[in-house]
Formats: structure tokens, C-alpha cells, sequence
């Protein structure tokens, strides 16, 4: 990108420009340009500027197995969520026969990724907002205790997926049909008092965040969300909406479309029923299917009294990201419980011609895969949706509600507003690969 | 000739062997952790049988074997239920014993003040169980490397003074083992409590020392039998034939830092790809790191002695760059070391033949190859005195038998000669002068009880003469001249024979050698061509004899008519699509030169390598003695020298022209 | 670095050109080391992390993602130049990263195939490593960097040492962790012998061939690899060459070998016309 925004003093009180250097504590470079004529939002857009990497064009003519390895550098933070889309939608394609340990092993790996991505969000990323400072670096001055709890947590969670991928970011152990290595049952109950205690910390996040004060916001937003009749969605569900929608994962592409927008290097998703914005990840996921929860988790939201707020105050996610947080510890100290090394870690396979197609719940919400693969098993083209553009539209809808309520305010602190409502979105950096820069045109 | 070591002579037993049962394993495990010890030994895992902590004898790798080759390593059932019916590994002792990461020294600094406190060594108590005569060799080698000069690597010295060795006598081999030629092994001759030999009655086991012996005064065994007691030293007899001799030790020291700047060097380094696997799984290198964790402030350090490699290229690194930059500086150093530079340090070679470099080094380079190739022996002097081996001398011996083989092609059979003709090698030649006619070299087809064998193709006129030779005739000779092929390299392995036309006539000695002790070797192919079916010599053996003695031949001409219903090509096309594997395999080959070198790439293709591959080279030879000069090929005189050659050792000069 | 010893508390930064973060949350993925390294260097600008910002000058700055848009080019001779010691860190920044496939290909085709209207994308027909721009003092590899050589680089830093990054094969670090051979015991390709260790040999580890993202080791010998693999084992040139077309494919030698073999990816390598999805999506933008 060429335009770097830079700090400008407020010129004419009549004609202002308020500007915000790039957005920090998400993951991701963009800008966002909102124009104010006599008191109204006229347009708020967000652009999406980072280069492009083409991993769509990069998977074509590669194997199922390398598809993994590759779609997973999409992003640092949720390469998993990249990683399971992709394998389940060839194993589904291929008629893979899966071990059921094989099955409770990803959704374990997923408990991994959500509680290191729901963590690093919480505390290092979004807190930082309410409690006042520029970094969780900075609060921890004030509140190591809380800080330190707060990286032990999330270094449980960067435990579980070390052990079962070898690393936490970009696992390798992720094949079509299993695992190459599946860890022994000793191994997981080593893992058990740390998750134990970072459960216990999380429910004392999820108290801690629920008191914390939120800006007040109302809008209902549109929500989408995996949803399965056993279990809290992982990898497994059906696509639901709040208005009814309710199709099969691989139909993703019958309700929903992408498309470019000038200015952004993102394609964003839009429904095709003109509809437009819709909302993905923790809070429509909490809403959706909150009967799913773990217990303890269903326990910690019912105590916050958020279940409402969630659903319409976006800066509250931070509740439902808690609550979520509770649910990835207490299944994976379940799932670890029962675990029983799978018969057959990996299951052979061969490749079969067809369109693979699945979607898995990325921390930040529904991540769809499609692959069009040829009779070797080698892909012919691709299609990647990540949550992150499907947001796009709802964050460009909240940031007109979020600006009614900040204008009044004084320029910094309606900035730094404006910013946490962004944060409050999770939005992935590296998915869409985005770069946002804030500017507030009052013209 | 290089003769194999003999065995070295057992210790006294302490007790006679027991024999147990492979259940009554379980107990001997039970005492071992009793005594406070940690038992490592064998099992199954990720794909190989390595070495792991031991709490139940259904661990063991029972009814489990494998399959090596040079870069090649398969687990393998059984069709048996034996406990140490494998061969080693990639895991050895060393990573008990000498630890790939062990913490030395934490040292710490502040207010400018700087301590150094070693880290003590508390090893735990250790019993190896099933480790090898060559693994005890290594284990031997460390002791005088780490603890048997002026300087003692503490962590060593503690680990290995409480160490209980219960040894397992092979009674397998794998292609890659070479312990006979560092006189290593199979056979348990010291360093070990007690010593297990498994055969298909169970286990005996022997007591070496007081410890031993309290273990197996436990156990309350009974008494082997003599019966058992002679399969067990027949089975590793067995293996110790099976290994045969495949490194040339003596003087190889010698030999190889005389070759500083052999071409091989370079071409080994074209292959190698330094990635230090070799080192790594080698149970006696012991280069070493320190290498430091540290806090961020440099204030607390521990200090970790690690494994490195000669492979590595900073291992030899000063400011200004490394002493060894090049891969073939860093190969030649690791060999020469083990092989050489060792004896001078420590008094034995770092090697003990346990094969796997060989096996583990991830592109299938042959240590016992590279040696050869870069330190070749000569040919060993014939171990008789050739008969009349003077200018102008020949001995008389007097045709016995005539046997027409082809149109053009007969065999004589020579009797009444000099014993000493009959004492001759497969491969070797005799000098026939007949009067009149120019003293001509012919192979020997056979060797019998009162004399030799000869095939003669009637080519030219003396050729011509002596194929009409009658019973009665009698003509001179002089001989057995010339090197034979090594049949005890081969012994133990897989041999591969490819020859045309006549060149058969001097590899039937070797086959007759595989019929009368075909236990002597491994699989025995043999690809044969001949210009028409007519041509095929000694279609009695080809069709008969060698087929039944398990000998796979494969024969081809290069015109049939209708009575043929075999191939027809060139005889390299008899294996193009054979499923054997050539890592481990030596070939013989004789034929024209330029069917041998189509048949050399040929091999090589599929792995036989230069040092594995022999063959008889023919020169006009007048005297057979290296006196005339006619043969003299390069540095070589063909007759004397030769005529079997390793094509290693002939090098580049194998197919030039003009030489 | 200066031999001298650091300053007491250095200045750092910590930026990203193209990339997936994941190098950058390696030094969030500290944990409970984190805060140590946060009291000893002084954080100037890390925008995943803070909101407090800088521009410099900073005495480290680490630089995640490689070079591909004509900004990201002009940028890092803005930061170098307010940089006394750079460190890349990660296979995107040291050998161009996983987007650098399309080095082999046409850069249009590309864009063509995932956007509907190229034009309004701006981004370099290359995908280029920090070193090809600008000088780099030190670098870490791998996809993603390792947390301990992380640290080790810190310590170095902070004391004015020079950082132990070994420059041994995967295959040592393999056999020092008592991991069985996949390439012998299994038969699996693994690039674990010509690449730079320092992972820990992850993957032999977890039962897969080694896919060398932390990129070739000095002089590693990948033709005799090569040679090896299609000579002996039987694999075919081509596809042997591709098991190097990924995280550091740019890096050399294995961009020569890639070359040499053909192994550049379909996708990578042709030039795509238009891919029907982008067709798709370009046919959705004309309709409305």
C-alpha cells in the first residue's frame, strides 16, 4: 500500500479528519475509512491491503497431504482450524473409514488451538482494552499475577497441540486418514495438571471479563455457526443461522457467495439472499448452540448473565470467548480421560476425483474448504473462505452503530473505542491477511 | 591370503550353561530391576527394534527379525518365536552409556564474581540386555577412549561403573555385519555377566563373572545338554561362516593413509551428503560439543556436552573458516579415523564392524566398499607354488577324457599331474604348451582328484590342435597361475554370476564349489548367454546339476530357432526386471569386454558396487608369470595380478581403450 | 553485532511483511519466559502485541514475512536504515516463505486466478527473502522459528555474545533424540539430510520425512539427495524434486534443483488461465 496514515491535528472544527495509526492487537494489516457528513455515517469500509500469498493458486496440483501442510501457513494463529477443514473435506471426498480415537484426537488438537488463540486473545490482545494500557506487557506493571496465570493458561493449551502436532504452530502430524504419530495414553496425562489448572484460571477469566465494564452497543446481527445435536461444533455439524438457515457444511457454497471490493486485497462473503452482513464465532456460536457446552462452561455463562448481551454487544464477546475458553479445557481433560490409543492411527486411502468440501469452527468462526480434485488425488483448484471475510461486512455494519455511539466522545478516546470494537471481532491478520489503518473523515 | 582372526578363545566358565526357556526370560528381568536396576534392552518401535527401558518380557521384539541392506532397514516377521532372532539396530549402548545431551557444569557470574560447579553424575544402575559381541567391543573401545587415559570423562566413568551386561551370542547376521573382520565377534569371548546364546531349543546361558553367576544361581536353571550346548555353538559357528570375511584389517591401516588424494574421496563425497548419520548411530564415535543453555542475562549457564560430527561443517571451524571445507575432507577424515588414526591414538581401529554406518547412512554408503575401493588389497598370492614356474619349464600331463561340448568348443580332462595342480582356485589358469605351437593361457574348468579340468575353444590354429587332442595325448603345463575369485567374501551372501559364450568355462569351479557346500552361501544366480542353443556349454550342469543344487539360472542366446523357447538378447536382459535387491551382493563376471562392461553399469545400476564386483580379464599372455610383459595392463600384469580383478581395484582403467 | 557488549536495555521491534504471524506469536508463545525477555529488551513497536507505537530507531529489529508488494519493498529500506542489527526470522523473511512458488510462474496468472478484478491488486511479481533488499545481520529459521533458538538469540543479544545456532543436518538432532530413520526404516523421502537443523526434528519424529522448512543447510549436497532418491530408490525425477518445492523452495540449492528436476508445482509453475472459481467470482461481479 502506498497511503500510510499519519497522526493529523483536527484542522477546522467543521471539516475534520480524525486518524488512527494501523490497528494494533489484532492480527493483520488494513484500513478503514469512515466518512461523517452533518453527524451521519455515510460510509465506513474496510480495506484490506496486505499482499496477497495465493494459496489457492499455490495448493493446485498438489496432494491432499501437502494441502495440509500448506494451508495451515495461512495463518500462525488458527493453522489448525486450516489444517481440519482441509483434511476432513478429503477424507469425506475419498471415503476415509476414521478410528473413533482418531476423531477425539482432533477434536482434542482443536481444544489445543482454541484455548491458545481464545488466551493469546483475551489477555494479550483484548483486555489491555478495558483495563487501560497499551499492551498486556505494559499491565502486567500493575498485574503480574493475573498476566502470569494468563501465559501459564495459554501455554497449556501450547502443550497439548506440542504433543500432538510436535509444535503449536504448523503441527505436522495431520494426515489424511489419522495421524502419523499418535501419542501414547501416559503422554496426555502428563498434560493433565496444567489443563486442570488453566481451566481453573479460565473460569476465573470468564468471572473477571463478565465484571469488566462494556461500552454500551446494540445491534442483532445476523449469526452463522456449525451446529451438531451431541456436541459443542468443532469439526462436525451442520451450517444453522439465527433466521433458520440449516444445510449441510459441503452446501456452504448454495446460501453463500464471496466477492472483491475495491480497495481491499480480501475477497469478502456476503449470504446470496442480499441479506448482506452476518456475524461468525464465539458469540453466534454461544448463541446458537449453547446447549452443547460443556457443563462447566454452560455453568460459567448462565452465572455471567451475559447469554443476552453476547448475542447483541459485540464488545462483550470477550464473555463468550471466556466461556469458550472454559469449554476447550473441560473437554479436553474428558477427552483425555477417556482416550484410548487408536487401532489404526492412519488409515490408508486412495485418491478418488470429485469436489471435496467441509467447514470446520475456526476459533474465530466457520472456516469453509472446497477442492476440486482430479483422479491422482492432486487438487485442480481451491476455494478458502475464512472467518475473517465473512466478518468483514458485519464489522463495517457495527463500526457505522459503534461510530453513532463514539462521536460524541473525545477524539482519543473514540478511537481507542472504535479499535476495541475491531478487537472485539478477533480478526485474523493472517487469514485474510489484512492491514487496517483507521481514519474518521468528518466532513 | 588374509585370514580370517580365529575366534578368540572363550573364558574359563565360571559355571557350565544353564538352559532356560524363552518364558524363563521374565525372571531374569524380575532379578535385574530387583537389584535396583533400570533394564535396557530390545523391542519393537517406530518401525525398528531399538533399545528402550525393559519392564516386561512381552517388550521383546519375540518372533520379530529384519532386513538390512547399505540405506535400508525393514522389521521382518519370523517364522519363529525367538526373543534376539534380529540384528541390531540403530540404538546402541552409547545412548545409556554416553549420553547425547548430558549437563556437565552449571557456571554462574555475578558482581563480576564467576562459579563453576560440575554437575555430579547420578547415573541410574543399568543392565543391558541382548547387546552383542561387537557392542561389548564398542563398549570397550569407550572405556580406553573416556576413562583409559590420563584424562577421565566423569559422567562416563560413573555411568559405566555399575553397568550389568547381559550378552546375546549371534546366532543371526545381517548383510551389513562385519565384526568377524574386526575381530569383534559374533562369538561373546569377555566384558559381559552373562551370555545368553538363543537357538531353536530356548536359551543358554552362561555365567561370566560373580555377578553373573549369583543371577544365574537365582534363575535355578537346569544343566544344558551337550546336545544343546552343540547347537548353540554350531548356530554361531554358523553365523560367524555366514559373515565370512568382508574387510581386508591387515595392513589396512597402511593402506589407507597411504591414499590421501585417491580419486574416490571425491567420488564418495558426490554421494555423501554429510548429514552425520554415520557418526551418530556409530556405539564408539565420541565427538563431542559443549554447548550452553543460558538465562538472558548470561549470568546462569549450563553447559551441555553434546554429540556432534566430523560431518558437521563447523566442527573443524576457526575464525577464517573450516580446516576440512569440503565433504570429501570431512569423509576421509571420518574413515581414516576409524579405520587408521584410531589404531594410533587407542590401539584397536574405531570400528567394530556392527554395520551400522552401513545400513543407517540414509543414501546406502558401504564403509566396506569405500575401503576397498580407496585401500585395495592385492590380490593374495595363490596359496600354492605353481608347477614349473620358470621360462621354458612346463610339467607333462596326460589327456584322460575328451568330451566335445559344442562344434567348436571341447573339454579335456588332464590326469597323472603334479598334486599341487589339483590344490588350484576356482578362476585361476594354466599355461598349455603343446609342442610347436605357442604355450597359450586356458582356464581351468574344473579341478578333480588327480588333476584338471580344461575348455578350449578352437578359435585359432594351436586352439584348434589342442580341441583334437585325444585320450592318451599328453601335453605341458604350467600352473595353477593367477588369483581366484574371493569365495570367502562371498561366503554368507548373495552371488551373482553373469557370463557369455566360453567365460563359462572359468566360473565352473566356482559353481561346483556352491553345489559341494551350498550352505557356504546365500542365493546363488547365474545369467548365461551364448550366441545360439548349440553354443551353451555343460547343458548336463546348466539343465541339470545346478538347477537342483538351488542355483537360479537364467540362460539366453543371441539367435534361436524354433527348437528355443527361452530369451533371446544380450544377457544384461536377464535381469533387467529381477526383483533382487543388489546392496549386499557380489558379482563374477567373464565374458568379451565389452559385454563385461555393459554388465558392470548393469549391476551397478542395481546396487553392486565396484568393490563387490569381479572379473577375469584376458591378455595375450606368453610366460603366465609376469616375466614376458605382453599382459601388462597400467600398473598391472593381467597373469600375475590378475586375472580376477575387482573392477574397484582396476578403476578407470576397466574398458579403456588402448591401455 | 558489536562485539561490545549491548546496551543495557536494548530497543526492539518487531514487524511483519508477508506472512501468517506465526513467527512474531512465537515470542507471545515464550509464556512464562516471556515477561523476563520483556524486562531485559525494551519493546519499542510490536503491533501485534501493543498498541504503543514507534518508529525507531530500534538496536533489533525482527522482521517476520517476506518481500512481495512494491510498499513492503520500500519499507524495509526505511527500517534497515533506522536499524542497527536486523534479524529475519522465519522461512518467509530467510528464503521468501511458501508464497515464493509463485517465483516460478506468472505473476498475473496468479492473481488472475484468485481475484476477480486483478487490478485492484497491487503486490511484486516476486516473493523475495529481507537479505535480497537489504543487509541482515542474523537470521532464524524455520515454518515457524524454534522458541529455543529464539531465546538463545535473545541471550546472545543481551549479552553481546554470538548466538549457538548450529548449522548441523535435521538428521543429527534425529538421531540424538533416539528418533528411528524414516528414510531407512520406512522408505519415506525425508529432506532431514541437506536441511538445517534446529526444529528438532519434528517430523521424523512424528513418523513423516522431513519437508525442510527450515531450508538447506551450507553446502548441502541436495543432487546426491536427488540422485539417491530417483538412481536408487526408483522415484521419479520430477516428484522428487517437488518434495522441495515448499517453505524455502527459493532458497538455494533447492531452487537450482528444482529447476534441474522440473519439480516446480502445476500450480506454481504454469501459466493458469483464468481458474473457474475466479471465473465464477468475475461472472457474479459483471452481473451486478
Amino acid at each position: 500500500m502506498t497511503e500510510r496514515p499519519t497522526p493529523t491535528p483536527a484542522p477546522v472544527p467543521e471539516d475534520r479528519t480524525y486518524a488512527v495509526g494501523e490497528l494494533t492487537r489484532v492480527e493483520g494489516e488494513g484500513s478503514l475509512h469512515l466518512v461523517v457528513r452533518g453527524g451521519e455515517i455515510v460510509e465506513a469500509r474496510l480495506g484490506i491491503f496486505e499482499a496477497p500469498r495465493y494459496f489457492e493458486a499455490l495448493v493446485v496440483d498438489r496432494t491432499p497431504d501437502e494441502v495440509i501442510d500448506i494451508v495451515a501457513r495461512i495463518c500462525g494463529i488458527c493453522p489448525v482450524a486450516y489444517q481440519m477443514s482441509a483434511v476432513h473435506a478429503f477424507e469425506d471426498l475419498f471415503g476415509v473409514a476414521i478410528d473413533p480415537s482418531v476423531r477425539a484426537l482432533r477434536r482434542l488438537l482443536y481444544c489445543g488451538e482454541w484455548i491458545e488463540s481464545h488466551a493469546l486473545h483475551i489477555w494479550l490482545l483484548h483486555a489491555p482494552d478495558f483495563l487501560g494500557y497499551p499492551s498486556a506487557i505494559a499491565m502486567a506493571a500493575d498485574h503480574r499475577e493475573r498476566v502470569e496465570a494468563a501465559l501459564r493458561a495459554k501455554k497449556a493449551g501450547n502443550d497439548l497441540l506440542r504433543l500432538l502436532g510436535g509444535r503449536p504452530i504448523h503441527p505436522v502430524s495431520v494426515r489424511v486418514g489419522g495421524w502419523s504419530r499418535a501419542p501414547r495414553r501416559s503422554e496426555l496425562l502428563a498434560l493433565r495438571p496444567a489443563l486442570a489448572d488453566g481451566l481453573a484460571i479460565a473460569q476465573e477469566t470468564t468471572r473477571f471479563v463478565a465484571s469488566l465494564p462494556m461500552p454500551a452497543f446494540a445491534r442483532e446481527p445476523r449469526l452463522v455457526s456449525l451446529r451438531h445435536p451431541d456436541e459443542y461444533p468443532f469439526n462436525h455439524g451442520r451450517i444453522v443461522s439465527s433466521d433458520g438457515i440449516d444445510i449441510p457444511m459441503a452446501d456452504w457454497r448454495s446460501i453463500f457467495e464471496e466477492h472483491q471490493v475495491e480497495g481491499s486485497n480480501a475477497l469478502h462473503a456476503r449470504t446470496l439472499d442480499g441479506k448482506g452482513a452476518y456475524l461468525l464465532g464465539p458469540a453466534a456460536r454461544v448463541t446458537l448452540t449453547g446447549g452443547t457446552l460443556h457443563p462447566l462452561a454452560r455453568e460459567a455463562l448462565d452465572q455471567s448473565g451475559f447469554a443476552e448481551l453476547i448475542r447483541t454487544n459485540i464488545y462483550a464477546s470477550i464473555v463468550a470467548r471466556g466461556v469458550e475458553l472454559i469449554h476447550a479445557y473441560a473437554e479436553a481433560l474428558d477427552l483425555i480421560d477417556a482416550y484410548v490409543p487408536p487401532s489404526v492411527p492412519l488409515a490408508a486411502w486412495e485418491p478418488r476425483a470429485g469436489v471435496a468440501a467441509w467447514a470446520t469452527e475456526a476459533p474465530r468462526g466457520l472456516l469453509f474448504h472446497r477442492y476440486v480434485v482430479d483422479d491422482r488425488g492432486r487438487i485442480r483448484e481451491a476455494q478458502i473462505v475464512p472467518p475473517t471475510s465473512q466478518n468483514q461486512a458485519a464489522i463495517e455494519a457495527d463500526l457505522v452503530v459503534a461510530a453513532r455511539e463514539v462521536l460524541a466522545l473525545p477524539h482519543a478516546e473514540a478511537t481507542h473505542r472504535l479499535e476495541q470494537m475491531i478487537r472485539s471481532y478477533d480478526p485474523c491478520i493472517s487469514c485474510a491477511t489484512h492491514f487496517l489503518d483507521l481514519t474518521i473523515d468528518r466532513a | 591370503m588374509v585370514m580370517t582372526p580365529p575366534p578368540p578363545a572363550p573364558l574359563p566358565a565360571l559355571a557350565g550353561p544353564r538352559f532356560l526357556s524363552r518364558d524363563g526370560i521374565q525372571p531374569l528381568l524380575d532379578l535385574l530391576r530387583a537389584d535396583g536396576r533400570r533394564v535396557i534392552g530390545p523391542t519393537v518401535a517406530d518401525g525398528a527394534i531399538v533399545m528402550d527401558e525393559i519392564v516386561s518380557a512381552d517388550q521383546l521384539p519375540r518372533g520379530w527379525g529384519d532386513d538390512q541392506a547399505p540405506g535400508r532397514y525393514r522389521l521382518v516377521r519370523r517364522e519363529d518365536d525367538r526373543l534376539f532372532g534380529y540384528n541390531l539396530g540403530p540404538s546402541s549402548p552409547k545412548a545409556w552409556t554416553f549420553p547425547s545431551l548430558v549437563p556437565i557444569s552449571r557456571a554462574t557470574r555475578s558482581e563480576g564474581k564467576v562459579t563453576f560447579d560440575p554437575v555430579l553424575p547420578e547415573p541410574p544402575k543399568i543392565a543391558f540386555l541382548g547387546i552383542r559381541a561387537c557392542e561389548i567391543a564398542a563398549l570397550r573401545i569407550h572405556d580406553r577412549v573416556l576413562q583409559g587415559g590420563p584424562f577421565v570423562d566423569t559422567d562416563y566413568a560413573a555411568r559405566r561403573a555399575d553397568t550389568l551386561i547381559v550378552a546375546v551370542g549371534c546366532t543371526v547376521s545381517a548383510p551389513t555385519c562385519f565384526c568377524t573382520s574386526m575381530g569383534s565377534g559374533p562369538e561373546l569371548t569377555a566384558g559381559h555377566d552373562l551370555a545368553i546364546v538363543e537357538t531353536e531349543d530356548g536359551l543358554l546361558v552362561e555365567a561370566a563373572t560373580p555377578a553373573g553367576e549369583t543371577l544365574l544361581a537365582a534363575l535355578a536353571a537346569r544343566v544344558a545338554t551337550p546336545e544343546e550346548r552343540a547347537r548353540a555353538t554350531h548356530e554361531v559357528a554358523a553365523t560367524r561362516a555366514r559373515i565370512g570375511d568382508p574387510v581386508a584389517l591387515p595392513g589396512l591401516k597402511e593402506r589407507l593413509l597411504a591414499q590421501p588424494d585417491h580419486p574416490r574421496w571425491a567420488e564418495v563425497a558426490e554421494r555423501c551428503i554429510t548429514c552425520g548419520s554415520c557418526t551418530s548411530v556409530c556405539p564408539t564415535c565420541f565427538c563431542t560439543s559443549v554447548t550452553q543453555t543460558t538465562d538472558l542475562a548470561g549470568a546462569d549457564v549450563v553447559m551441555n556436552r553434546t554429540w556432534d560430527s566430523c560431518f558437521s561443517p563447523s566442527f573443524a571451524k576457526v575464525a577464517g573458516g573450516s580446516f576440512r571445507s569440503r565433504p570429501r575432507d570431512r569423509y576421509r577424515q571420518w574413515l581414516t579415523h576409524k579405520l587408521a588414526t584410531w589404531e594410533d591414538q587407542f590401539g584397536t581401529p574405531g570400528c567394530v564392524g556392527c554395520g551400522r554406518c552401513v545400513t543407517w547412512c540414509p543414501v546406502g554408503i558401504d564403509l566396506r566398499e569405500e575401503a576397498a575401493a580407496i585401500a585395495p588389497v592385492r590380490p593374495p598370492e595363490p596359496v600354492i607354488a605353481p608347477v614349473a614356474a620358470t621360462p621354458g619349464a612346463f610339467a607333462v600331463g596326460r589327456v584322460s577324457a575328451v568330451r566335445s561340448e559344442t562344434a567348436d568348443t571341447t573339454t579335456l580332462a588332464i590326469d597323472r599331474l603334479d598334486p599341487a595342480f589339483a590344490a588350484g582356485r576356482p578362476g585361476q589358469f594354466a599355461m598349455v604348451d603343446l609342442p610347436g605351437f605357442p604355450p597359450l593361457p586356458i582356464s581351468i574348468s574344473r579341478f578333480t582328484a588327480d588333476g584338471l579340468v580344461l575348455t578350449i575353444r578352437g578359435a585359432g590354429p594351436a586352439t584348434r590342435v589342442l580341441c583334437g587332442l585325444q585320450p592318451g595325448d599328453e601335453v605341458g603345463l604350467r600352473g595353477p597361475l593367477g588369483t581366484a575369485w574371493p569365495l570367502d567374501r562371498v561366503a554368507g551372501r548373495d552371488l551373482v554370476i553373469v557370463t557369455g559364450g566360453i567365460g563359462l568355462a572359468p566360473l565352473r569351479p566356482v559353481l561346483d564349489a556352491v553345489v559341494a557346500d551350498r550352505e557356504r552361501f546365500g542365493s546363488v544366480r547365474l545369467y548365461y548367454g551364448a550366441r545360439t542353443p548349440a553354443d551353451l556349454l555343460f547343458r548336463d550342469e546348466l539343465e541339470g546339476i545346478w538347477p537342483h543344487a538351488g542355483i537360479e539360472v537364467a540362460l539366453t542366446v543371441d539367435r534361436a530357432g524354433s527348437d528355443w523357447s527361452g530369451p533371446v538378447g544380450v544377457v544384461t536382459h536377464l535381469f533387467d526386471r529381477a526383483t533382487w535387491d543388489g546392496s549386499a551382493t557380489h558379482a563374477f563376471v567373464c565374458g568379451p569386454e565389452r559385454m563385461m562392461q555393459a554388465t558392470v553399469a548393469a549391476l551397478a545400476a542395481r546396487g553392486i558396487g565396484a568393490a563387490r564386483t569381479w572379473v577375469t580379464l584376458e591378455r595375450h599372455m606368453e610366460c603366465g608369470i609376469g616375466l614376458c610383459g605382453h599382459c601388462q595392463m597400467g600398473s598391472l600384469f593381467i597373469c600375475k595380478d590378475g586375472p580376477v580383478f575387482s573392477i574397484a581395484q582396476l578403476g578407470d582403467t576397466f574398458g579403456r581403450e588402448g591401455i | 553485532m558489536a562485539s561490545s557488549a549491548a546496551p543495557a536495555r536494548p530497543r526492539v521491534g518487531v514487524v511483519k511483511m508477508a506472512s501468517c504471524d506465526g513467527c512474531q506469536l512465537t515470542i507471545l508463545d515464550l509464556e512464562e519466559r516471556l515477561l523476563d525477555v520483556t524486562e531485559r529488551f525494551e519493546i519499542l513497536d510490536f503491533p501485534e502485541a501493543s498498541s504503543a507505537r514507534s518508529a525507531g530507531p530500534f538496536d533489533v529489529l525482527f522482521i517476520e514475512g517476506s518481500i512481495s508488494d512494491p510498499h513492503q519493498a520500500e519499507r524495509i529500506v526505511e527500517l534497515r536504515a533506522r536499524t542497527r542489527y536486523l534479524v529475519t526470522i522465519g522461512a518467509c523473511a530467510t528464503a521468501g516463505g511458501i508464497q515464493a512458488l509463485r517465483n516460478w510462474g506468472d505473476h498475473a496468472a496468479f492473481r488472475d486466478a484468485v481475484y476477480a478484478r486483478p487490478e485492484w491488486v497491487a503486490s511484486l511479481d516476486r516473493s523475495l527473502p529481507v537479505a535480497d533488499l537489504v543487509p541482515v545481520d542474523a537470521e532464524l529459521r524455520g515454518c515457524p522459528i524454534d522458541p529455543d533458538q529464539l531465546l538463545e538469540l535473545l541471550a546472545a543479544l543481551a549479552t553481546g555474545r554470538r548466538p549457538q545456532l548450529r548449522d548441523e543436518s535435521v538428521c543429527q538432532e534425529c538421531k540424538r533424540r533416539g528418533a528411528v530413520c524414516v528414510a531407512v526404516a520406512k522408505g519415506v523421502p525425508c529432506l532431514g539430510q541437506v536441511t538445517q537443523g534446529g526444529c528438532g526434528a519434528i517430523c521424523p519424529r512424528y513418523g513423516r520425512g522431513c519437508y525442510g522448512c527450515f531450508g538447506p543447510r551450507e553446502g548441502a549436497n541436495v543432487d546426491g539427495l536427488l540422485r539417491h532418491l530417483t538412481a536408487d530408490l526408483g522415484h521419479d525425477p520430477a516428484e522428487a524434486g517437488r518434495l522441495l518445492a515448499g517453505f524455502t523452495a527459493w532458497a538455494q540449492p533447492f531452487r537450482s534443483a528444482i529447476d534441474a528436476t522440473g519439480g516446480a508445482p502445476e500450480g506454481s509453475r504454469r501459466s493458469l488461465p483464468m481458474a473457474p472459481e475466479a471465473a465464477r467470482r468475475a461472472a457474479q461481479e459483471g452481473a451486478r
